[in-house]
């Protein structure tokens, strides 16, 4: 296994930038997810690492060996396709022999290495099947085996699991962790599915219009966003984003709203509102740091309810907070009905400030 | 039950008409294979003689000789345009500038008429003012010029060559609308799997091609088994029939020298070859059918 290293990669078609100025460094044995949404960049950096699409500008190295100018073949990477693209043609067994017959290897050790990743997968029973015959989920390990019978550098996996249903997908989640795990594999991965990144990477790369957003681990990608865009993007529900106007008031920073209502700030928060570039702030919060009340307590704003959601767990509703959608989860005992008017309160600690103008986090220098 | 008497209500009258038109001249062609015919067009006269027709026909070196030929023009003609047009569609498949005008341009032979393709080729290959020659002899490769369709020993081969020209367009559509099915993704699969150009052509294109390869050469195959306009344009089969084929043969038969008898047992031997092709045919269209079912 091997680091990539992107350096200021490019692609562009004309004036259409599909990825642009992208760099980062995947570590080796790292598991790397490419994120964002579709038309971001994702695909196409991943295409790019593969050498299956020609790059504008940039370079790409795995391992030691710069590979901007390679062919696929000669980047020694291996790659898992959305739609699995097992030849139809020939059985699970000639699949998996396919890459090795094709650097010439000896017929033995090509059985040899046929027969260890079946194993690993568990699909020796379908080595004489041929793809058709098999389920999604056995489709899908073929293709990771094929991947494996190489023992690439990296692994390169194009949102492998879109075509599976909801209870496969999450089985064949943890599958493939554990197949980062114990074959300490570099792998980078592209989803649209940000529960995927998050569950599954080392790092996460969002991407949005062609531009890296945001690389850094799912955790901190989660606690701390650096753009609105993250912000919106990353978590289930997504962070609540309340545009508001900023405004000094007795030595305070308050938030102000145009129905009326001011917030005021903690002093770290004040200080972080008045970075922004004008007075207009954009106030964020998940929805497990907002407080639901059903009258008004001292920094809480009003709202109304719009939608209930019980999913058991946990009640999710949908609050309306100066025209934004507000997240919130309540527990299940805590009754709420659409159009009700209620007092949200966001946690000082755990709520985020974006600059209304830029849209990036604001922070304390 | 209802229902389906009105399908069968439905389809009455295309039925009728075919069996006015086709059912009816088959069986007649059937009967009157079995007797002798005068030559004339008073068929009530004919007499009954059993296969003596078909003895006569299986027995002559002629038959044996059309026969051949007829072998030589359906497989090399459907070897060739098949060939041909294979080379058109991967090279057409490919994006160029000027790739839409080369498509089309490529077309041409299988729009025009083939009565008109047949004089234009027949002018093409004239001995003495043809410009084939004309342009061989101008550039100083032969002394004089070259007698295409005169020759018994070329006549074939020349008509060969302008059938080929005439269809492989046909091919090239059939194989350009295969090769759309082929899956970029099994593609690019290949490409990281270490495959070369030709290699992927071998292992993902050509397997995907299979199907409509196949019923494109049977197509092709049942054309050039049924070929008329080309060889009874430019030759009539001739000279000295070097370059006859089964339906020009009969074609001859019957209304050159009104031997209706042995014409039609010719057509009934003609039949029975193209109903084992048809069979073949509609296994290869159904045979994709089950495959794609079944996946």
């Amino acid at each position: 296994m091997a680091q990539v290293i992107l350096k200021d990669v490019v692609k562009n078609y004309g004036d259409v930038y599909a990825v642009n100025h992208v760099s980062l460094t995947v570590e080796d044995g790292e598991f790397v997810a490419l994120v964002g949404p579709s038309g971001c960049g994702k695909t196409t950096t991943l295409n790019l690492v593969a050498g299956l699409i020609p790059m504008s500008g940039g370079s790409i190295s795995i391992g030691d060996r710069d590979v901007t100018d390679l062919d696929p073949k000669d980047r020694d990477i291996a790659m898992v396709f959305q739609n699995y693209a097992l030849y139809p043609q020939k059985s699970v067994y000639k699949n998996l022999a396919f890459p090795l017959q094709m650097r010439k290897l000896p017929k033995d050790e090509i059985d040899k290495r046929v027969q260890a990743a079946a194993k690993t997968l568990d699909i020796v029973h379908l080595l004489e099947r041929k793809p058709r015959e098999l389920s999604g989920g056995q489709q899908q390990r073929v293709a990771l085996g094929r991947a494996l019978v190489r023992e690439p550098r990296a692994f390169l996996m194009d949102e492998p699991l879109s075509n599976l249903d909801a209870k496969l997908r999450v089985q064949m989640r943890s599958e493939i962790k554990r197949f980062h795990q114990d074959l300490n594999a570099t792998i980078i991965y592209v989803t649209h599915d940000q529960l995927e990144a998050v569950t599954m990477s080392d790092k996460m790369a969002v991407m949005n219009g062609g531009f890296l957003q945001q690389y850094d681990s799912p955790a901190n990608v989660f606690a701390n966003p650096v753009n609105m865009f993250v912000a919106s993007f990353v978590g289930s529900p997504a962070m609540s984003l309340v545009p508001l106007t900023a405004a000094s008031k007795d030595g305070k920073v308050v938030l102000q709203s145009p129905e009326g209502w001011e917030m005021p700030l903690s002093d770290a928060n004040g200080r972080k509102a008045l970075r922004a570039k004008s007075s207009k702030v954009v106030l964020g919060g998940r929805h497990s740091t907002i407080k639901v009340h059903k009258s008004s307590v001292p920094g809480a704003v009003p709202g109304k309810v719009y939608t209930v959601e019980p999913t058991g767990d946990v009640t999710f509703a949908q609050v309306f907070v100066s025209g934004a959608v507000v997240n919130v989860s309540v527990a299940p005992t805590f009754q709420l009905r659409p159009d009700e008017p209620v007092f949200v309160e966001f946690d000082q600690e755990r709520l985020h400030l974006f600059d209304g103008e830029t849209e990036m986090a604001l922070k304390l220098a | 039950m209802w229902n389906s008497r009105f399908d069968y209500l439905y389809v009455a009258p295309a039925i009728l008409v075919m069996l006015i038109v086709i059912g009816y001249p088959i069986y007649y062609t059937i009967e009157l294979s079995f007797f002798n015919t005068p030559a004339s067009l008073a068929l009530s006269a004919k007499q009954f003689n059993g296969l003596d027709n078909y003895a006569t026909i299986l027995t002559s070196p002629i038959f044996w000789k059309v026969t051949w030929q007829t072998v030589v023009w359906t497989v090399v003609s459907t070897f060739f345009a098949f060939v041909l047009g294979l080379g058109a569609a991967l090279a057409l498949h490919r994006e160029f500038v000027g790739r839409g005008f080369l498509r089309a341009l490529l077309l041409i032979p299988w729009v025009v008429s083939a009565v008109a393709a047949s004089y234009v080729w027949k002018w093409l290959y004239h001995s003495d003012f043809g410009a084939i020659s004309a342009m061989l002899s101008g550039l100083g490769l032969i002394d004089r010029p070259i007698n295409f369709i005169d020759n018994t020993s070329t006549s074939l081969y020349a008509l060969i060559v302008v059938n080929v020209w005439k269809e492989f367009s046909f091919a090239m559509i059939m194989l350009m609308a295969g090769l759309q099915t082929v899956p970029d993704t099994l593609l690019r699969a290949a490409q990281v799997d270490g495959a070369s150009p030709w290699q992927r052509f071998w292992h993902v294109t050509f397997p995907h091609l299979s199907g409509v390869s196949m019923v494109t050469l049977l197509l092709l195959a049942v054309q050039n088994f049924n070929s008329f306009i080309i060889p009874w344009i430019m030759t009539g089969g001739g000279p000295a029939g070097s370059s006859d084929i089964w339906i020009t043969h009969i074609y001859q038969l019957a209304f050159g020298r009104q031997r209706w008898g042995v014409a039609s047992a010719y057509a009934v031997i003609l039949f029975i070859v193209m109903m084992v092709l048809g069979y073949f045919y509609v296994r290869a269209l159904t045979k994709g059918d089950d495959a794609r079912a079944g996946a």
